[in-house]
């Protein structure tokens, strides 16, 4: 008892090859779109590895390169196929090969659908990497005169303005931080001396931020040292001023950012995952009622065609046997040789 | 009466026509559409920078007729692919017969005259945009600090994020900020001696000081930001002079928004001259192959020679013509309607 097992004629064959063909090159194209995500995504991620410690996963998006590569190639082959199927000289070259590429279209499908779920699944270790990467980057954000670091202070202010955050949870960071280079303090001055001494390690401590934490739709000029201090600015009271600096963390910030980008990432793979997944029981059926025309002088007559010969049980029965059978064969082959060659079945 | 550059047009050279028609008309439909891109991208622009452009600048008008001239450009491209199409097929042919000569007057009419008014805007607008910059500027550093007044409550937010965005201080440079009062008095202090001293010695009664907003700030700078007493040299010790203009950017905002923009409409102006010179050539095309498959009658096949024009007769007769068909038509009851061929000419002769 086949498993949905559906009759076509010679027009149905023609118009399923054809649908088949069209419906392999959109999905070349789907595979060309999945590729582009991938590189964006590596992309995206490459331009912040530096507030990301340079350890940040590539396993997503290399891994939706590769299956867009694999995309486009197994689709193109698989419209090659489909565009010789009407012809019976043609597709006799291929019929050997039909049943191991279905096979390998069913695994490259279960990948897919893999690829798709980690998209939505690893944003965890992108967390911890991003919190590691914005404390170092807070941290080496005065040495704007070594060498090799001189940058962080560039790439701090542009993140903090372009995502409208402010240091790695809130702003209170950069109170806890010396972000003011040694170079610039005048250590003649009394206030420089204090602070100093009055910290336990020496460092030059205020509770001050960078101006790139400055909101722009506050309605007063930015206050970005004493903020802790009501007395230091008119009219100012630091409970309640909210619009002078970005709240927002730029950890949850960047968070957000790439948890929505692998998001929808995510959902276009799921629907690119359907579209081959009808693309390959489409090709199914095509290969067996192609088969089930049993003589080839006769390629008008109808034929059924099915998804597996004999019900799900049965058929997984049948697997085992020939697994079985297989490895049986390896067996009394290996006899006169090596007796530590162990079957293949499992 | 003999028709106006007349060309003689055998089978093969036909097809060739009709060929190489098919391409441009391809090419003029991808200009048509890069076209109301760029103009809609330029819109897009308007939008978030209207405010620093005088209200009276007439600027916005050339990306909304770029964009009428772009869709007018697609959709003759189109019709002459249809068009060229169809002229190699005996069977597609017919329906286009009546429709091509009214299309072929309002591709000239509508789409030349609108790409013509398109170009000349491109080239007659980025002049007046120095002016319009000039004045936008100045009102809206003015109004920077007019934060709880309704209609300019978003001036500061709109002027910081354009320093932000474009890496700009001031109109011309960071000191123009030194003669605007760009803090709000609701947040100055009337008893702290040092403000009411400003205030006293300013002739309006303003703030001013030598500071600049926080979105002048340069990143690239190595030290924190200096903001406030920026003409005074003493005021900050070790400022490095090797350095002077890294602190701020050097850039007024009235130069790179004027490049800004001059660059996008000298883009679309160079893409109008390439879609004229394109609708002008497939125009030219398709009125040839309409006149010669109408001398074979409208039966393509035919390998026969027939000649193609661009009209019948010259502009004397044609007017002549037209004029006489006028008072044919005025008076009462005319026995017989016009030729079909008379009231496409009557309107070429318009164009």
């Amino acid at each position: 008892m086949a498993l949905l097992k559906v009759k076509f004629d010679q027009k149905k064959r023609v118009k399923l090859a054809q649908g088949l063909w069209l419906m392999n090159w959109f999905s070349v194209l789907a595979g060309i779109i999945i590729f582009s995500l991938g590189l964006f995504l590596k992309i995206e991620l490459r331009k912040r590895s530096d507030v990301m410690n340079n350890s940040e996963s590539h396993f997503v998006p290399n891994s939706l390169i590769g299956m867009g590569v694999l995309s486009c190639v197994f689709n193109s082959l698989a419209g090659k196929i489909c565009y010789d199927a009407l012809d019976p000289a043609k597709y006799a070259r291929w019929k050997p090969w039909l049943k191991p590429y279905l096979a390998i279209c069913v695994l490259f499908n279960i990948i897919l659908f893999l690829v798709a779920l980690c998209c939505f699944l690893l944003r965890g270790s992108l967390e911890n990497t991003l919190g590691q990467g914005l404390k170092n980057g807070m941290k080496y954000y005065r040495d704007t005169d070594t060498p090799g670091r001189c940058f962080m202070k560039k790439t701090i202010d542009m993140l903090q303005i372009e995502f409208k955050c402010c240091g790695n949870n809130g702003f209170r960071d950069w109170f806890e931080i010396q972000w003011i280079s040694n170079r610039y303090l005048d250590f003649s001055s009394k206030e420089v001396k204090d602070r100093i001494k009055s910290n336990v390690d020496g460092r030059y401590l205020v509770d001050g931020v960078p101006f790139s934490c400055c909101n722009p739709s506050s309605p007063r000029p930015c206050i970005q040292y004493q903020i802790t201090n009501n007395s230091a600015h008119y009219s100012y009271d630091h409970q309640t001023e909210e619009l002078n600096l970005w709240v927002r963390g730029c950890r949850a910030a960047l968070l957000s950012y790439y948890s929505s980008l692998m998001n929808s990432m995510g959902v276009v793979t799921l629907l690119i995952w359907l579209f081959e997944v009808t693309i390959t029981i489409g090709l199914r059926y095509l290969q067996t009622s192609l088969d089930g025309v049993s003589n080839p002088e006769e390629s008008e007559s109808d034929s059924e065609g099915w998804l597996l010969e004999k019900s799900v049980p049965e058929t997984w029965k049948a697997f085992l046997e020939s697994v079985k059978k297989l490895g049986k064969g390896n067996q009394v082959e290996a006899e006169g040789a090596d007796a530590g060659q162990a079957p293949e079945a499992g | 009466m003999a028709p106006v550059l007349p060309l003689v047009l055998p089978l093969q050279p036909r097809i060739r026509l009709a060929q190489g028609l098919w391409l441009l008309s391809w090419l003029l439909a991808l200009a048509g559409g890069v076209i109301l891109l760029c103009s809609g991208h330029l819109l897009v622009q308007l939008r978030h920078l209207g405010t620093f452009l005088a209200p009276s600048c007439q600027f916005p008008v050339l990306p909304q007729a770029a964009l009428a001239a772009g869709a007018v450009a697609l959709g003759t491209g189109l019709v002459g692919v249809g068009a060229s199409r169809a002229s190699l097929n005996a069977a597609l042919y017919p329906p286009w017969r009546g429709v091509l000569g009214p299309l072929l007057v309002a591709g000239t009419a509508g789409g030349g005259g609108l790409l013509v008014v398109a170009l000349g805007l491109a080239l007659a607008l980025p002049g007046s945009l120095d002016e319009a910059l000039e004045e936008g500027l100045v009102t809206a550093l003015a109004h920077y600090k007019d934060t709880e007044v309704p209609g300019h409550c978003q001036a500061k937010r709109l002027v910081d994020e354009l320093q932000l965005r474009y890496h700009c201080c001031g109109r011309h440079g960071y000191k123009d900020w030194f003669g605007v009062q760009w803090v709000s008095s609701r947040y100055l202090d009337p008893g702290d001696r040092d403000v009411a001293d400003r205030i006293q010695s300013n002739v309006e009664g303003l703030y001013l000081t030598d500071g600049v907003p926080f979105s002048c700030c340069n990143p690239h700078s190595p030290r924190p930001c200096l903001q406030n007493r920026l003409s005074d040299s003493y005021a900050h010790p070790l400022f490095d002079p090797r350095q002077p203009n890294q602190n701020l950017w050097t850039q007024g905002c009235h130069e790179v928004l004027l490049e800004h923009l001059q660059d996008l409409a000298g883009t679309l102006g160079s893409m109008l001259a390439v879609t004229f010179l394109l609708q002008a050539l497939v125009l030219l095309g398709l009125r040839y192959l309409q006149t010669a498959l109408e001398g074979l009658g409208g039966v393509i096949d035919a390998g026969g020679e027939t000649q193609g024009y661009l009209f019948p007769s010259g502009l004397k007769d044609m007017l002549k013509t037209a004029w006489l068909q006028g008072g044919v038509a005025c008076r009462p009851a005319p026995e017989e309607a016009p030729p079909a061929e008379a009231p496409p000419k009557e309107d070429l002769s318009e164009a």
